[in-house]
């Protein structure tokens, strides 16, 4: 079989997993939600309410589409594919994996190898804020003007203290390919960059929450002050690709969290391991984040948008820049 | 004026981390809770003598003609004009009878204003809760969707004679 | 005037009337039942006892309807004497009452539910039954006694001696046995038996056609002027729900009509619930007459009114000054409608003409004209506007219809006309929804109150005239 059909087939069953998790991601949340809230949450459609995102998906489809009057009707179509998008081409490069045989083709489970895998990850995924503004300006509504306008401010505010972040693990790890930086995390657990580079690792998952707008940073929907934010105006398919693209940059924040600090799809005290069980041993870090997602949102309140910028400028960008110079300091003279 | 003192934060409040990891500590635990949920068609509210249904008008024993002599102190005392009467002469003792006798069940809010006004106990909440249909106009109910066999309210009106008795004998002798 | 201290203070007071009026004139809310400011007092209730100091004497109780105002004399309406003898007095009154309120119609504008309430005396202390005797008896076409409400005030009675001088009811029968009956059991009759039912100050008369229809303080009530005769009796009409128009009742105006009004009047308010009201315009086409937008309307009667020149103005007598000083300026001759006078004129109100602005119409240079001459003015007219309500009943629709399809008739009136002739149609408000000014035979101005909206989509006479002007003014140019 010629690598180009193996390279489809892992395109194929690589989205499909991603979106039957962001799906299921949709369930999760409200279960989540419902237990901390003391509630049992949907449990009519299928065994423990399983099949609610397909209901849910069967309902977006029949639901009215609604174009308001005055928007932009072409960017108003195609803020939701901006949005989706980005989110979806991050997932390339993610390594899901180490190297696997399939029908015969010797390769690594992830559908890119690119040397540069962390730099086009912050790229692609910073992106995704313009499908937000878009779909903001282009509804023609105040309020979705206003979700548009802050969800540009968090992001720009965000993403430095993000890349930062990664950047002392790539000035730790001497790479920019998401494969080296697993690879040298691979000599157990005490060699996470977790353990290395702990204040990293805490403003690349404060910055994560901003990154995707979820709470406590949701501005852009922000749903007491701004009805739905950037999209108050949306409905049927439109309204689910914007959530759709926030869940699969959930996912790709989860996995690039468990990639970046904790080992990726090493297994703890099995190097080598088949790559079913490394697989399984990235899904369940990724997982941990994923719940620490919902977890948070369910419990902390939204913050105020000055203390939002107070933190992201006045906080979270001179610690990151502390940390990349003595990451350095360190890297060069020890 | 009132002054409020806001409180002295301590440092960990301050740096606000410590106060996350309480908060998601709490939240955490609150997973495992026992459920409050109500399972809705399968498991009903029980309804007692104190439950403030929806009004219903009283049939009087002969199951044929209600105590309503539409006097329109409901319709008045409604807060939220759900009640809309007019009344006709009728060949009975009592000279008249509503024609007309309609609650708008989309507006009314269960108060129990009716029935505190009614001066002919001929209207009373029942425990009937449950109101759902496919037009605005059916929930309009009429005489015939709001009448009830006496026996079928006796428990609110046995309740409501107990629970207003004593204001009663007081406004009587003022 | 003379001047008398009532409650501590100096009034002035008229000698001519009893003690009563002064101090109602003055704001004191002394009760009465068989007082009536257009009837002889007779001091049968006595519920208006006040406490009245003259002179050395001592201060006594008197009923204050009774009493003839003296100068100097110390009226005290809230001394507790006065209070306690009215509230005797109104436990006798209410020994024999019938727990009738939320049957009666008269619940909500009743003197003795009122004072009842204010007095606050819930219960009685008598334990004997209570009278029994007729409660649905009728006295005629108009009136339901109820004998058992009726607290023998004699108000009605006085009402047939001193107002219309034909007695027809009596107190008969003695002691705890009077009843107020007619003269061997005759029906009540003549054009004024309704204002008994207003003026019985509890339940006991009330009027046929109102039982039961409506509780009063669900009646929206709006001031206005009756339109059945040129006398222009001041009324108020009453809608229930803001759609009905349920009884007229008489308003006080000593200028005009005291305190009463016909029947024919008080009754004629069924005609404003005529249903099929013409809401918005109609318009002439190929299938008959078609729904189009008022202003389009406007503009295509300009348009005839240039193509034909001033038209031929036959006018409503029901007719305002506002609306006829607008329309005047529209015709090349105007004229209002004048039916010959009706046999209902009598000494008192009715003057038997029909036309409630014939005074103001004719100031405004409208002629009068009988319909059948105006049917005939009609027929050789190339262009008519029959203006106001009841202008086609008047001229009869059947007679409408004959006249031939070379007439171009623009109608304004509040129902619609199927006549060939017929080319325009706007609706207009009737008298119950709009407001104007009639002068009656004496000259006495008598305004309109708008009791109710009109139809949607039916703009005011006025607005609609004035637009009509606009449109018309370099046609018209002389």
């Amino acid at each position: 079989m010629s690598p180009l059909l193996v390279t489809i087939l892992k395109v194929l069953l690589i989205y499909g997993g991603v979106i039957t998790l962001a799906a299921g991601m949709t369930l999760a949340e409200r279960k989540v939600s419902a237990w901390i809230q003391w509630r049992i949450g949907p449990n009519r459609v299928g065994p423990f309410g399983t099949l609610q995102p397909l209901a849910d998906g069967i309902k977006f489809i029949f639901k009215e589409e609604l174009i308001p009057d005055g928007a932009n009707k072409f960017l108003f179509r195609l803020a939701p594919v901006l949005a989706a998008a980005p989110a979806m081409m991050a997932i390339a490069v993610i390594p899901f994996a180490g190297e696997i045989t399939l029908f015969g083709v010797h390769t690594t489970l992830s559908i890119a190898d690119i040397p540069i895998s962390a730099l086009y990850v912050v790229a692609v995924s910073g992106l995704g804020v313009y499908g937000v503004i878009l779909g903001g300006w282009s509804s023609n509504s105040k309020y979705s003007l206003l979700g548009g306008l802050r969800a540009s401010a968090q992001m720009v505010s965000y993403e430095l203290s993000l890349i930062l972040a990664i950047l002392s693990i790539v000035v730790l790890s001497g790479s920019l390919d998401l494969r080296a930086i697993v690879a040298a995390q691979a000599g157990g657990i005490q060699d996470w960059n977790l353990w290395r580079q702990p204040l990293a690792f805490g403003l690349f998952v404060i910055a994560t929450f901003a990154e995707t707008n979820r709470h406590p940073f949701d501005f852009a929907e922000c749903e007491p002050e701004l009805v739905g934010g950037f999209h108050t105006e949306y409905s049927s398919m439109k309204f689910a690709l914007f959530f759709l693209g926030e869940y699969v940059a959930m996912i790709v924040m989860a996995s690039m969290t468990a990639t970046l600090f904790l080992g990726g799809p090493e297994v703890p005290f099995w190097h080598g391991a088949p790559w079913f069980v490394q697989l399984f041993a990235f899904l369940a870090k990724t997982s941990v984040f994923l719940f620490l997602f919902l977890w948070v949102r369910w419990t902390l309140p939204r913050f105020r948008f000055d203390q939002l910028m107070r933190l992201g400028w006045k906080v979270m960008l001179p610690l990151s820049l502390a940390n990349v110079f003595l990451t350095g300091l360190v890297v060069s003279f020890f | 004026m009132v002054i409020v003192k806001r409180k002295e934060l301590s440092l960990a409040e301050r740096l606000y981390l410590p106060e996350v990891f309480r908060a998601l500590s709490i939240t955490f635990r609150a997973i495992f809770k026992k459920k409050v949920t109500r399972q809705y068609p399968e498991e009903r509210l029980v309804t007692t003598a104190v439950t403030r249904g929806q009004p219903r008008l009283v049939l009087l024993d002969d199951n044929q003609h209600l105590a309503c002599v539409s006097c329109g102190l409901c319709e008045i005392a409604c807060p939220a004009y759900a009640i809309t009467i007019d009344g006709a002469e009728t060949e009975r003792c009592i000279e008249r009878e509503p024609k007309r006798f309609e609650i708008d069940m989309l507006r009314c809010i269960l108060c129990g204003f009716c029935e505190e006004a009614c001066p002919k106990d001929a209207i009373f909440m029942s425990d009937e809760l449950e109101l759902a249909d496919f037009s605005r106009a059916a929930l309009i109910y009429d005489i015939e969707k709001l009448k009830r066999p006496r026996a079928a309210l006796q428990p609110r009106i046995d309740y409501f004679y107990g629970a207003n008795d004593r204001w009663r004998k007081r406004s009587s002798t003022s | 005037m003379t001047k008398i201290i009532l409650n501590g203070r100096e009034v002035e007071a008229d000698p001519k009337q009893p003690l009563i009026a002064a101090c109602h004139e003055h704001a004191s809310a002394v009760p009465m039942y068989c007082y009536h400011p257009g009837l002889s007092p007779v001091g049968s209730c006595r519920i208006c006892q006040v406490e009245v100091k003259q002179g050395e004497t001592p201060a006594r109780v008197v009923v204050a309807c009774r009493t003839p105002v003296v100068e100097g004399m110390v009226v005290n309406t809230e001394a507790p004497k006065a209070h306690e003898a009215r509230r005797q007095c109104l436990e006798f009154l209410l020994k024999n009452h019938p727990l009738d309120c939320p049957i009666c119609d008269k619940a909500g504008e009743c003197d003795l539910q009122d004072y009842s309430f204010a007095e606050g005396q819930g219960e009685g202390r008598s334990v004997e039954p209570r009278r029994k005797l007729e409660k649905r008896k009728s006295l005629g076409d108009v009136i339901v006694l109820d004998q058992e409400r009726c607290i023998l005030c004699s108000r009605c009675v006085r009402f047939f001696e001193e107002v219309t001088k034909k007695p027809q009811l009596t107190v008969a029968g003695l002691g705890s046995r009077s009843v107020i009956s007619t003269f061997a059991d005759r029906p009540l009759e003549g054009n004024y038996q309704g204002n008994v039912a207003d003026i019985c100050p509890v339940g006991a008369l009330t009027l046929q056609s109102f039982r039961f229809q409506a509780r009063v303080w669900n009646l929206t009530k709006a001031p206005s002027t009756c339109g059945e005769c040129s006398r222009g009796c001041s009324i108020t009409v009453e809608v229930l729900r803001r759609q009905e128009v349920k009884r007229l009742r008489p308003r006080p105006n000593p200028a005009v009509n005291q305190f009463w009004m016909c029947d024919h009047g008080r009754f004629s308010f069924e005609r404003f619930n005529a249903p099929g009201r013409l809401a918005g315009a109609l318009l002439r086409g190929r299938t008959g007459l078609e729904a189009i937008d008022p202003a389009d309307a406007l503009d295509e009667i300009a348009d005839l009114v240039r193509m034909h020149g001033a038209p031929l103005v036959v006018a409503s007598p029901w007719l305002t000054q506002e609306e006829g000083e607008r329309l005047r300026v529209l015709g090349g001759a105007n004229h209002f409608l004048s039916p010959a006078p009706n046999t209902l004129k009598d000494d008192l109100l009715h003057t038997g003409d029909p036309c409630p602005n014939r005074r103001g119409l004719g100031a405004l240079g409208f002629a009068p004209l009988a319909p059948a001459e105006a049917l005939e003015r009609l027929r050789a007219a190339p262009l008519a506007l029959l203006v106001g309500e009841r202008a086609v009943e008047l001229l009869g629709a059947a007679a409408l219809a004959t006249l031939p399809s070379t007439l171009r008739l623009v109608v304004l009136d509040t129902h619609p006309l199927d006549a060939p002739a017929a080319c325009i149609e706007i609706g207009v408000p009737d008298a119950s929804e709009r407001t104007g000014t009639w002068l009656n035979l004496d000259g006495h101005a008598g305004t309109l109150g708008i009791a109710r909206s009109a139809p949607a989509g039916v703009a005011p006479l006025t607005r609609t005239l004035d637009e009509l002007v606009r449109r018309t003014r370099g046609a018209l140019a002389r």
